[in-house]
């Protein structure tokens, strides 16, 4: 399970710069789709990197799917190395993306994003218009119901 | 609206879809409905609840293939 009031309450408490996408950004929209991971956008200064890379540590990030035993190191020159991270953690699965295809990286996405209070947290969630251009842009058939459930969603909300 | 929703935005001007719209003729609406009456926390933790759920089944499914 993924227990998201302890991962947006490690990530606050070290102030990370991030916004929720994905599956769990479309949950907090009113999507019903099961979703088994937090998909996050970081902003990648070299301050936030090191904000994210001490705020996840005491998590035991680790590749998803490596087998064990990989010489993989959570700090943050992997970061700065790389960009997008598929992570198993002691509180769950945690995507830690640096770009999302359609929609770029942080400061691309932040204005585009609302502030949510989740769990006593104040988070940055991509608006749901936002999520449905990034998927549309994205143009990938996997999220073709995904979009098709925003979409009308976005209808509903207009109904209410 | 639900509590905590009132930032949200619903301006949506992009063109409809034909695929999208097919797919749309699919979404259960009920459960929009349902969901859009909680704050976007009690959605999050519903969704816990399912993956709970979700995991269970995954175990009930491993337990009988082993026999």
């Amino acid at each position: 399970m993924t227990d998201f009031p302890a991962m947006l309450q490690a990530l606050d408490e070290y102030h990370v710069e991030y916004i929720v996408v994905g599956g769990a950004a479309a949950t907090a929209h009113g999507a019903a789709r099961l979703t088994l991971d937090l998909d996050i956008v970081y902003r990648r200064t070299r301050e936030n990197i090191t904000r994210l890379v001490a705020s996840l540590a005491p998590h035991q990030p680790y590749l998803r799917g490596a087998p064990p035993g990989l010489p993989f190191r959570w700090d943050a020159e992997t970061v700065q190395r790389g960009l997008n991270f598929t992570l198993a953690t002691a509180v769950g699965p945690l995507d830690v993306l640096g770009e999302i295809t359609g929609g770029g990286g942080y400061d691309a996405l932040v204005s585009r994003s609302q502030t949510l209070t989740l769990f006593g947290v104040a988070c940055r969630c991509l608006s749901l218009e936002q999520l449905i251009v990034v998927k549309r842009a994205a143009g990938r058939p996997k999220d073709l119901e995904a979009l098709a459930e925003l979409e009308a969603i976005a209808e509903e909300r207009r109904n209410l | 609206m639900a509590r905590g929703d009132s930032r949200f935005d619903v301006d949506i001007s992009l063109e409809p879809d034909p695929v999208i719209e097919a797919y749309k003729k699919d979404v259960d609406r009920t459960l929009i409905r349902e969901n859009l009456k909680l704050t976007p926390e009690q959605r999050l933790r519903q969704l816990m609840k399912l993956q709970e759920f979700a995991e269970e089944l995954q175990a009930g499914g491993r337990r009988t293939r082993r026999g």
